[in-house]
């Protein structure tokens, strides 16, 4: 038994040659250093490309709170101008304005 | 490769860690250990192409994680602690659902039988045969200690197993492989 095994030794029996093999592992070296130069720039690309889409969505955000408060303001505004105190207000004369701190509350009529 | 021409880790650790010449140390690298990571994946996975995928993932791996090297242990065993890896990770990919790569004993089999050289081989074919019928890490165990030689310290470093469950398992393997061998010889 001892000596059959020694008599298999380390061999094995496949017959792919060491010239083969050695042609094989340079292309897969090659190719190893292509994929990742490719994956390198990839990732890059992927920065990149990440990055402008942050700086897209935050000048969108900005001109979106722009907006948003600059509307908010303008219904302040209108609020303002058209309440009814304030057509109330506009409707008196010069002379009944300044009675007006003469008025009393019961006196102001409904609106 | 001639021994004058080996290249030491150290050599190995400096080239790869700088870009200016991680391409060339890269190369070197694969000249000098690609035909050990190439016979290492075969006897795993048996199939030629099956070990051509795998050593070509291996590369990718090992170009990928290269500044993860620290040099704590040989270059070789990270290198084959790499490899190992990928080839257990190809059998995997092979198994179906809840099913152990143990079970693919028959297929890789049914591989060797297919791409074993018949003239003069049947010996090393049947042994071939009688590594498959052990479990997978057992025989993973069993071709370092046998065809790469190694110590049962790195066997241990590349397999995650302690060095006394390595030579128990060793010595199981070897009389297994002895048996099937004597039961199924014909001279």
């Amino acid at each position: 038994m001892n000596e059959q095994l020694d008599d298999i030794g380390k061999r094995l029996p496949y017959t792919e040659s060491e010239e083969y093999l050695n042609d094989l592992i340079d292309t897969m070296t090659e190719n190893a250093i292509l994929q990742q130069a490719r994956a390198k720039k990839k990732r890059h690309w992927g920065m990149m490309m990440a990055a402008s889409a942050a700086a897209v969505a935050l000048l969108i955000l900005g001109i979106g709170l722009s907006v948003i408060h600059q509307s908010s303001k303008t219904e302040t505004i209108t609020l303002q101008t058209e309440g009814p105190i304030d057509e109330f207000l506009s409707s008196l004369s010069d002379e009944e304005a300044a009675q007006l701190p003469y008025y009393e509350i019961e006196e102001i009529p409904e609106y | 490769m001639s021994m004058a021409a080996m290249t030491d880790d150290s050599t190995f650790q400096l080239m790869l860690q700088d870009p200016m010449r991680r391409n060339e140390g890269f190369k070197r690298l694969m000249k000098q250990y690609g035909q050990m990571l190439y016979w290492h994946i075969r006897r795993i996975v048996v199939g030629h192409d099956d070990a051509e995928d795998v050593l070509q993932d291996t590369c990718i791996r090992i170009l990928d994680k290269i500044d993860s090297f620290r040099g704590d242990g040989p270059l070789q065993t990270w290198l084959y602690r790499i490899a190992t890896n990928e080839a257990l990770q190809h059998l995997r990919r092979q198994t179906r659902l809840f099913q152990s790569i143990d079970s693919l004993e028959d297929t890789l089999a049914a591989k060797l039988q297919a791409e074993a050289s018949i003239d003069g081989h049947e010996l090393e074919t049947l042994f071939q045969q009688a590594l498959l019928t052990l479990p997978t890490q057992q025989r993973i165990a069993f071709n370092l200690r046998y065809y790469d030689e190694m110590s049962y310290d790195e066997i241990a470093h590349i397999t995650g197993k302690t060095v006394q469950s390595l030579k128990t398992n060793y010595h199981y393997a070897t009389q297994k492989v002895k048996n099937y061998i004597k039961e199924h010889s014909t001279r």
